[in-house]
């Protein structure tokens, strides 16, 4: 991005503040989101300043900024929108993490994915428990019949049927909720009318 | 009169119509942000932060509405022009009709 060089100093560091709170607001985004939002605020205060007669570069410079407003407000839903994209695109859990921090306000169906994505860190749980405890942590039945899934205090009548399995199969089953979770905040967003 | 209930009902009905009048000043023609802005408030006295219209602007691109292109210019410094879809132009028929129904009850109303 071509910066806007100033002759007034004062205007130039107003300009290149203004342009760190975009930094800053926009820090969560990918690379070519960030650039292209950079771009479309610079354009803008180009324009603006081609556009104002005012012969101050001070006063041009701050009367474009603020009826720009504020980066942090005025682009918080592009951000939380960009983010959650980006997120439901790469499957990447911190970008999810984000996504979901930056969504928490827009609707209690992103609050109902967060419960349901901590919820997911319970089969990493398991699978810690089944290193430390082997003998009590697993599928449990009992003739045949669904006992437990987890620990338990073994006895005669449970037989643990996983054994060796049982961090495998938590590990996919653990991957395949998390890329089914996914999908569906893909779809939500897409869904979701602001 | 209660002018601060007034004044709210305006703020909501101006933030309600904001992309129908964006779609409205992309009918007939492509604008860059900025330009796109001046045309908002030449035909409108909306008072709203101008660094919402372009969340507003991504939002209308999401929805399949507009498309935008990056167009170099001389300065070095490109500007991001938008315009309509052939669904933004089907959708914003339909807002207009919609409008229009809504417009011709009020005039009834308010005889």
């Amino acid at each position: 991005m071509k910066n806007i060089e100033f002759k007034d100093k004062s205007a130039q560091k107003i300009y290149d503040n203004y342009f760190g709170r975009i930094r800053r607001t926009i820090s969560v985004l990918a690379d070519n989101d960030k650039q292209d939002v950079l771009m479309e605020f610079n354009s803008h205060i180009y324009e603006g300043i081609l556009n104002n007669s005012n012969t101050n570069e001070v006063e041009k410079i701050l009367k474009i900024t603020q009826d720009l407003g504020d980066p942090e407000v005025v682009l918080k839903p592009l951000v939380a929108d960009k983010k959650l994209k980006q997120a439901t695109r790469t499957f990447n859990p911190k970008h999810i993490f984000e996504a979901i921090f930056l969504n928490i306000k827009n609707g209690f169906v992103y609050s109902v994915f967060a419960i349901l994505y901590i919820l997911l860190l319970g089969f990493g749980i398991l699978m810690y428990l089944k290193i430390r405890y082997p003998e009590n942590t697993g599928l449990f039945l009992k003739d045949g019949e669904f006992v437990a899934l987890g620990m338990l205090k073994t006895n005669e009548n449970v037989t643990e049927v996983l054994g060796n399995w049982f961090i495998p199969a938590v590990f996919f089953s653990a991957l395949t909720l998390y890329v089914l979770l996914t999908i569906l905040l893909r779809t939500t967003r897409k869904r979701k009318k602001e | 009169m209660n002018s601060e209930f007034v004044q709210k009902w305006q703020s909501q009905v101006k933030k309600g119509t904001l992309a129908f009048i964006l779609l409205n000043v992309l009918r007939d023609n492509e604008f860059y942000g900025y330009e796109l802005i001046e045309q908002v408030k030449k035909y409108t006295t909306i008072e709203i932060a101008e660094g919402t219209l372009y969340p507003l602007m991504n939002r209308l691109k999401k929805e399949g509405l507009v498309t935008s292109k990056w167009v170099e210019q001389e300065s070095g410094i490109p500007r991001k022009y938008y315009q309509l879809t052939a669904i933004g132009v089907e959708t914003l028929d339909e807002m207009i009709e919609y409008w229009q129904s809504l417009e011709t009850s009020i005039k009834k109303l308010t005889k």
